[in-house]
């Protein structure tokens, strides 16, 4: 304990960070010292906790991965961004087979004569597996937790969804531009709007049956126009047909009209 | 003890509730009040307990019958929307996503229930494990947690949020003595203020915890009053015996080589054994057994 104290000026001027910087260091030290003169700084009480506690916080906390912080960066709400970064870890199995899949369709676009068309036929529905592993009771292990929170149904739906397609596109789409290069120069995206519809139209049928069946029924509808196209052609080149500009003009026809429909179909229930 | 049915503090109410599967009824017209406290859903496997809860829990909507929860109609999307916030469910035999840590699911799972902003949310994370006795194993994944430290984390996600009702399913499966004693002081002391209902096979935590017994059978309620009145109904009803009798009671084998029996149809000791018969203090159990028509053949044990 000393005999002199710091004035209440002196006090003062180091909270404020007025001294220069000799003067503070022994203000500091004597004030580390000095219980009567650490008292008489000025301190908030609930600023100092509320401070610990952040950065209790920031060292105790998982850390965010890499794309959980970009997604952060360019505006996504935090919680969204936990949960768009955290869904896709519930489908490794999936992520992985979509890898296998696609790895075998290169092969077979490399090695068998007018194989590219087994990756164009897969594309559209290989996103659509992921979305119908993306929420329900037959799917998610958690779903009696899940489903009961105020954000389950079709907001948690959506979500997932997103988090699921956003991969699943991306590994389409470097798969696409990795194919032996023939056909127009859009090719490599020639399979994203029957794919895109496809979700689209599962998303919708899902307000009025399980999304599992949802997709079950696109997936078919897909199955069906391929087969049908090969079947009616003799050919199983005839599948290209699907893929050309005035198919493609259809499917935009589509994807616009069952996105109206999405939308119209939000905004009654709201 | 709370005062129950209470005319102030109607947290759940039902009247003719009716929940089909198939063509069993799973729920067959109930009518019931529960209030602030503890309550106990005592009922063999396929009794009710189970759709009972989901129905409370807004998972499943009932085919027939009014329900309100927490003051809300669960059964219309508005109503649904305002239970979920105000709701705590631990579904029986939780399962959770394995490569998660404990941190990190109940963080995904309060965010699904909309808990604040992140600080107050990862606040609200801590608190809970720390009820449930995890924040050691917080940054442990859930596979590598054990079955009874995984019911725990169960317990944590309902926790999380400070719900108005507590829907617990089987809550103490797999925990061992001194985690159950845990549970039900936490148990008790969240339902001070709240709302609790679990469902159970075990008389002995209804007895310890529970202000209110629901027994059901059938997907009916045959009983529903306080612990006491239900171990009372087997006053007069329960004997020991140095044999096994033959017929019209329920008897199991003591430690002490005496049977216990329990006598459903009347308070006078099994026929032929008026003068050896003692009379013992009923429990918990052996009302259970009577108001569900267990008490016939012999249990065995």
């Amino acid at each position: 304990m000393t005999a002199w104290h710091l004035t209440r000026q002196q006090l003062d001027d180091y909270a404020d960070g007025r001294l220069d910087h000799a003067m503070a260091m022994s203000a500091e030290a004597h004030i580390l010292d000095c219980p009567r003169c650490r008292a008489g700084v000025p301190a908030d009480p609930a600023w100092i906790r509320a401070g610990w506690a952040e950065l209790r916080d920031v060292v105790d906390r998982p850390r965010a991965s890499l794309l959980e912080r970009l997604l952060t960066r360019i505006g996504v709400h935090e919680a969204a961004a936990r949960l768009l970064v955290a869904t896709p870890m519930l489908y490794r199995a999936w992520l992985l087979a979509m890898v296998v899949v696609l790895g075998m369709a290169l092969a077979t676009a490399y090695n068998v004569n007018g194989g590219t068309l087994m990756f164009f036929s897969l594309a559209p529905v290989l996103p659509l597996v992921g979305v119908a592993l993306a929420y329900g009771r037959w799917v998610d292990p958690a779903h009696e937790f899940t489903s009961v929170t105020p954000m389950a149904g079709q907001r948690l739906l959506f979500l997932r969804s997103l988090a699921v397609l956003v991969p699943a596109f991306a590994l389409c789409l470097v798969t696409a531009l990795l194919l032996p290069g023939h056909g127009p120069g859009w090719a490599p995206v020639a399979w994203l709007l029957p794919a895109l519809s496809l979700v689209t139209g599962s998303l919708l049928l899902s307000r009025w049956v399980p999304l599992i069946m949802a997709t079950g029924l696109t997936g078919t509808v897909w199955t069906g126009a391929l087969v049908s196209t090969v079947l009616h052609h003799e050919s199983r080149f005839a599948a290209a047909y699907l893929f050309t500009p005035p198919a493609q003009a259809l499917y935009a026809v589509l994807l616009a009209a069952l996105g109206t429909a999405c939308i119209a179909a939000r905004a009654r229930r709201a | 003890m709370t005062t129950w049915p209470s005319p102030s503090g109607i947290v759940v109410s039902a009247r003719g509730l009716t929940k089909h599967y198939g063509d069993r009824a799973a729920l067959n017209r109930i009518d019931l009040d529960l209030g602030r406290g503890v309550t106990g859903l005592l009922g063999r496997n396929g009794a009710g307990k189970t759709t009972l809860l989901r129905c409370l829990a807004t998972a499943h909507d009932p085919d027939s019958g009014s329900l309100e929860v927490l003051g809300h109609d669960p059964t219309t999307a508005p109503g649904r929307a305002r239970v979920r916030a105000q709701l705590g469910f631990l579904p029986q035999n939780p399962v959770f996503y394995p490569n998660f840590t404990a941190f990190t699911l109940l963080d995904y799972i309060a965010i699904l229930k909309e808990v604040g902003g992140r600080r107050a949310r990862h606040d609200e994370v801590r608190r809970v494990l720390d009820q449930v006795g995890l924040t050691d194993r917080r940054h442990t994944r859930v596979r590598r947690l054990s079955g009874g430290m995984r019911q725990r984390l169960g317990l944590a996600g309902a926790l999380l949020g400070e719900p108005g009702l507590l829907l617990l399913d089987e809550p103490t499966i797999g925990l061992d003595p001194e985690q159950r004693i845990r549970f039900r002081d936490l148990v008790s002391e969240f339902a001070a203020t709240r709302a609790v209902v679990l469902s159970t096979h075990q008389t002995e935590d209804v007895a310890a915890v529970c202000d209110r017994v629901v027994v059901l059978d059938e997907g009916l309620v045959v009983f529903a009053d306080t612990p006491a009145a239900l171990t009372d109904r087997a006053r007069g009803r329960v004997w020991s015996l140095p044999e096994r009798p033959s017929t019209g009671s329920t008897s199991w084998r003591s430690p002490d080589g005496r049977y216990r029996v329990l006598t459903p149809h009347g308070a006078e000791p099994p026929a032929g054994y008026g003068g050896i018969a003692e009379p013992l203090e009923p429990t918990l159990e052996d009302g259970y057994l009577l108001v569900t028509g267990s008490a016939e053949g012999t249990v065995a044990a």
